[in-house]
């Protein structure tokens, strides 16, 4: 065992006995924290149920499913997992049909649950985790966790994962398919968690990243459209892309991946005088591109992207000053443990055609950006957002910001939620005018909850709110269908 | 990622290097050497068979070269003339016919390859120690799951 594993190897099983919650502990307020409730365990599957409405009336007219995805078992034995990211993957389906709501969640049975369920020990290697006794790795699905997001696509139900391939789910019953090889000899490919869907369905996603990332264009009926390698100028580490109607844009954070060695993360380092570049491809032609230059800094996540007549292009990214929260704090929450990292801030890129890049901040706390689908790829005046951080690591409040009149419409759950990413629901024709619907780990009543509000009357609060029988873990991303 | 390049690809490599052996009289060891768990039944089982740490790492030249039609489920073939002693098989099912173990755009192999043993690599191949078994006079059989 090298210096490092065995640090790692240390670090993680000391703290397992103090990271096992249960509600009485919880309930007490005792260490650990409250908020860590939002990475607890889940033992078993859960059995759709239906769920209790607390508040509110249901719009008869609402019919939805949300598919959400998060990891929601990070401990075995005497072992645990060394990040956030690294759990295994729970697909949530929340339904609402005839004024009901129901709850059924499903772990996606990868080979890194199998095996580690057998060996009732955390032994994959992944993105902050180790590679441990009794690890087995002979590809990437083997360390897949399928715990970030999911996707539909032509009528299936993926489960992703940003280092391998898609998992497919039976939509009913959310019972494991297997991994998806598109085509042959794109087996074990990487698909990452964030696929851009254009207003017609098309998908478009990437898949690694280093020297080279992997372009995916799926067509709307799920067949395969294209698949290419492209080189990259510099192997910056990134979760997320964004695109407009003509472009795939990749921005390059000075993080980049020095090694390769696990866990992941401790191969990647932070060169902020490096700078942000933005790469921008041609969708029509990935040999056109252009690079755009801006001050360093760190994200994960970025909303949909747009040009205006004149070639200019805006997205919007959830941009930190440094990858602190990726790097430290989010290894630490398994642990119990807040670590301060900076906040991540709502902040509009723009692309000129003269070559020149700008970043407009908003000065809103934010992340998990989500926007009306049907606008994607064009001009757009609203980004959905959670916010309110407060003396918890995770957010407070869902909030709605308004490009055109530079302002932020808000609810605030109070200090007793933790909220969760919240996707647009149509209602009518124009932008956001609809619903937004997500869910909240209630940490007095010990349930999550699920809300649905309206988009345009944001500070009204939920008009509906409905209560699980359980808590269940905070989760990632999601999809509407 | 890089890791998982070309490690499997000297499998399929190692033919080319292969060169008839000869077989000599006093080798009076046959092997019926098993391939099951065959899914796509296409293309062909190619191997190696190899007597020594070094040649099942490429660094010496194996005694045989297996070729076997991947038309059923479970397939078979015979090793005769062999010399007693310690052996290990390394294998891939060539499915498109191509000669080669085929990789994705990131080098990682995607058609199936099974050792001896069933021995099972960790981010390569599976180890010779793991992998050799006993080959002794007279009439032997080994059994290989290559998914």
């Amino acid at each position: 065992m090298t210096n490092l594993d065995r640090r790692q190897f240390l670090g993680s099983s000391l703290i397992v006995g103090a990271a096992v919650i249960t509600p009485d502990m919880a309930l007490a307020g005792a260490t650990p924290p409250g908020w860590a409730l939002g990475v607890a365990d889940v033992e078993a599957d859960i059995p759709r149920e239906t769920l209790t409405l607390i508040q509110g009336k249901v719009p008869a007219e609402l019919s939805t499913t949300l598919f959400r995805n998060g990891p929601a078992k990070f401990r075995r034995g005497n072992s645990a997992s060394g990040h956030w990211f690294d759990g295994d993957g729970l697909v949530r389906r929340w339904k609402v049909q005839d004024g009901k709501a129901t709850l059924a969640a499903r772990f996606v049975d990868t080979p890194k649950r199998r095996l580690e369920t057998k060996l009732n020990a955390i032994v994959q290697p992944g993105f902050g985790s180790p590679r441990r006794d009794g690890a087995v790795i002979n590809g990437p699905d083997d360390t897949n966790a399928a715990n970030t997001s999911v996707l539909v696509n032509g009528g299936q139900l993926y489960a992703l994962w940003e280092g391998g391939s898609a998992t497919m789910l039976d939509a009913a019953t959310l019972e494991t398919q297997g991994p998806k090889t598109f085509r042959r000899d794109l087996k074990q490919m990487p698909f990452s968690a964030h696929p851009r869907v254009d207003s017609d369905g098309t998908v478009w996603n990437f898949g690694g990243n280093g020297e080279s990332t992997f372009i995916w264009k799926l067509n709307p009926n799920g067949s395969l459209a294209k698949a290419e390698m492209i080189a990259l100028d510099r192997k910056s580490y990134f979760h997320d892309f964004t695109a407009t109607a003509r472009h795939l844009i990749f921005v390059l954070q000075p993080w980049v991946q020095e090694e390769f060695k696990f866990p992941l993360s401790t191969g990647m380092v932070w060169k902020p005088e490096m700078g942000t570049q933005v790469l921008v491809v041609d969708k029509d032609d990935f040999s056109k591109r252009r690079v755009f230059e801006l001050p360093a800094f760190s994200f994960f996540h970025l909303a949909d992207g747009w040009e205006e007549k004149d070639g200019t292009i805006r997205f919007d990214g959830c941009l930190e000053a440094n990858p602190t929260f990726g790097q430290k704090s989010a290894s630490a929450l398994i642990r119990g443990e807040h670590i301060k990292a900076p906040t991540p801030m709502l902040t509009q890129i723009v692309l000129h055609s003269n070559g020149k890049a700008e970043m407009k901040a908003t000065r809103i706390a934010a992340e998990f950006p989500s926007s009306d689908r049907r606008v994607a790829g064009r001009a757009r005046r609203f980004t959905t957002h959670v916010t309110g951080y407060r003396s918890t690591p995770f957010p407070h409040a869902i909030a709605v910001w308004d490009w055109q009149k530079g302002r932020d419409y808000k609810h605030d759950f109070g200090s007793n939620q933790l909220v969760e990413e919240f996707l647009f629901v149509a209602n009518g024709a124009a932008e956001n005018d609809g619903w937004l619907i997500g869910t909240t780990l209630n940490l007095k009543s010990q349930k999550t909850e699920l809300h649905l509000l309206n988009a345009a009357k944001l500070s009204d609060g939920p008009v509906a709110t409905w209560q699980a029988s359980l808590p269940l873990p905070l989760g990632f991303h999601g999809t509407v269908a | 990622m890089n890791q998982f390049k070309s490690i499997f690809i000297a499998i399929a490599m190692t033919g080319v290097s292969f060169s008839a052996a000869a077989i000599a009289q006093d080798n009076n060891a046959t092997l019926t050497l098993n391939f099951t768990g065959i899914a796509e039944q296409q293309g062909s089982v190619m191997g190696v068979l190899v007597d020594s740490e070094d040649a099942y790492n490429d660094k010496a030249a194996p005694v045989r070269m297996i070729m076997i039609k991947a038309d059923k489920a479970e397939i078979a073939t015979q090793l005769a003339g062999l010399k007693p002693g310690r052996y290990a098989i390394k294998s891939f099912h060539d499915i498109d016919g191509d000669g080669a173990m085929g990789t994705n755009p990131y080098g990682m192999p995607i058609e199936p390859f099974a050792f001896s043993n069933n021995a099972v690599g960790n981010m390569g191949p599976a180890k010779w120690v793991d992998a050799s078994f006993e080959i002794k006079a007279g009439d032997n059989s080994h059994s290989i799951e290559i998914k």
